[in-house]
């Protein structure tokens, strides 16, 4: 399952990040309109995740809801989902359908980001934060911090 | 592999970095964890977004600016390359006689391969011509099926350390 979690956040948070590149400027000559076809790549991740993440919860549900990291990672996937939908309509759903970003597409783009960094800590961080976190055992074998 | 791996890990353990990641620095190990998964995204996102559209998704892309994100990739590796120097120096009895490390190693060492012969081959150059529409030739379309799969093999061996292994 963690292994179906890390494949997921490949094609999601990897995919997601070369959209918001192009709509940071980076690779300006690449095209928007085929980029579209990824949106479905990063569904595919989302998905992956929903079900893998929601498994890994129900084997620990209670120490992870307790895990203040858990609660900072669903809040910032949560808003990087939004900010995915909006980036399509204001972005790719435009009637022009021209090469130039809207102003609205820069801020959704680095505020995506923003927002995968950010879960990408959290969740991580769930790991370490937290009673009977797996670090305490690791610290424990490797003699203490 | 195991003699080399732990010479080699006795020797960073040693070192400032070793002393640091075991514990000397409390938080660069969740840190450099962080970032290892950061750098994954980069440099596993970018190179899927390539790799797809060697195979035929998104046809729509012209190759030449597709990639210019290489760099990004490559930067991801970086970052990738550098945690994962200071988890094996932090903690080195970990990964030595681990199974999955060393498949590890070895599908990085493979990815690594199959990106020279993309360059050397001159694949890349070749590709680099193709526009909006245009089909990528079939050594392209093998060199993108091969990386994909090392890929995910790279992250199936690290995230079945703790498992497989003993790493944590």
């Amino acid at each position: 399952m963690l292994f179906a979690h890390t494949v997921g956040l490949s094609l999601l948070v990897g995919t997601n990040m070369v959209v918001d590149l192009r709509l940071l400027g980076i690779a300006r000559r690449l095209p928007l309109a085929p980029l579209d076809r990824f949106f479905r790549v990063m569904w595919i991740g989302f998905w992956i995740n929903a079900v893998s993440g929601a498994i890994l919860f129900a084997a620990d549900a209670t120490t992870k809801a307790a895990n203040p990291a858990f609660h900072v990672k669903m809040g910032f996937i949560a808003v990087a989902a939004i900010d995915l939908v909006w980036i399509r309509r204001a972005v790719f759903r435009r009637p022009t359908g021209d090469d130039v970003v809207p102003r609205i597409g820069r801020i959704l783009a680095a505020m995506s980001i923003v927002c995968w960094t950010g879960a990408i800590t959290a969740g991580r961080l769930m790991a370490y934060i937290g009673q009977d976190s797996g670090a305490q055992q690791f610290i424990n074998r490797i003699g203490g911090l | 592999m195991t003699p080399v791996l732990t010479a080699l890990g006795d020797w960073l353990h040693a070192t400032a970095l070793g002393r640091a990641a075991a514990g000397g620095v409390p938080w660069l190990w969740a840190a450099c964890e962080t970032l290892h998964f950061i750098g994954l995204a980069l440099l596993i996102g970018c190179v899927t977004v390539l790799d797809l559209r060697m195979l035929g998704v998104a046809k729509g892309l012209p190759l030449a600016p597709l990639q210019r994100l290489m760099p990004y990739a490559v930067l991801g590796f970086l970052i990738n390359l550098a945690t994962g120097v200071t988890f094996f120096a932090g903690a080195p009895d970990q990964y030595t006689d681990n199974g999955a490390f060393h498949l590890k190693i070895l599908f990085i060492a493979l990815a690594g391969a199959n990106v020279a012969l993309f360059y050397v081959s001159g694949v890349a150059k070749r590709i680099d011509a193709l526009g909006a529409g245009e089909d990528a030739p079939v050594l392209a379309k093998m060199v993108a099926a091969t990386s994909l799969f090392l890929w995910i093999g790279v992250m199936y061996w690290g995230r079945m350390l703790p498992f497989l292994g003993d790493a944590f």
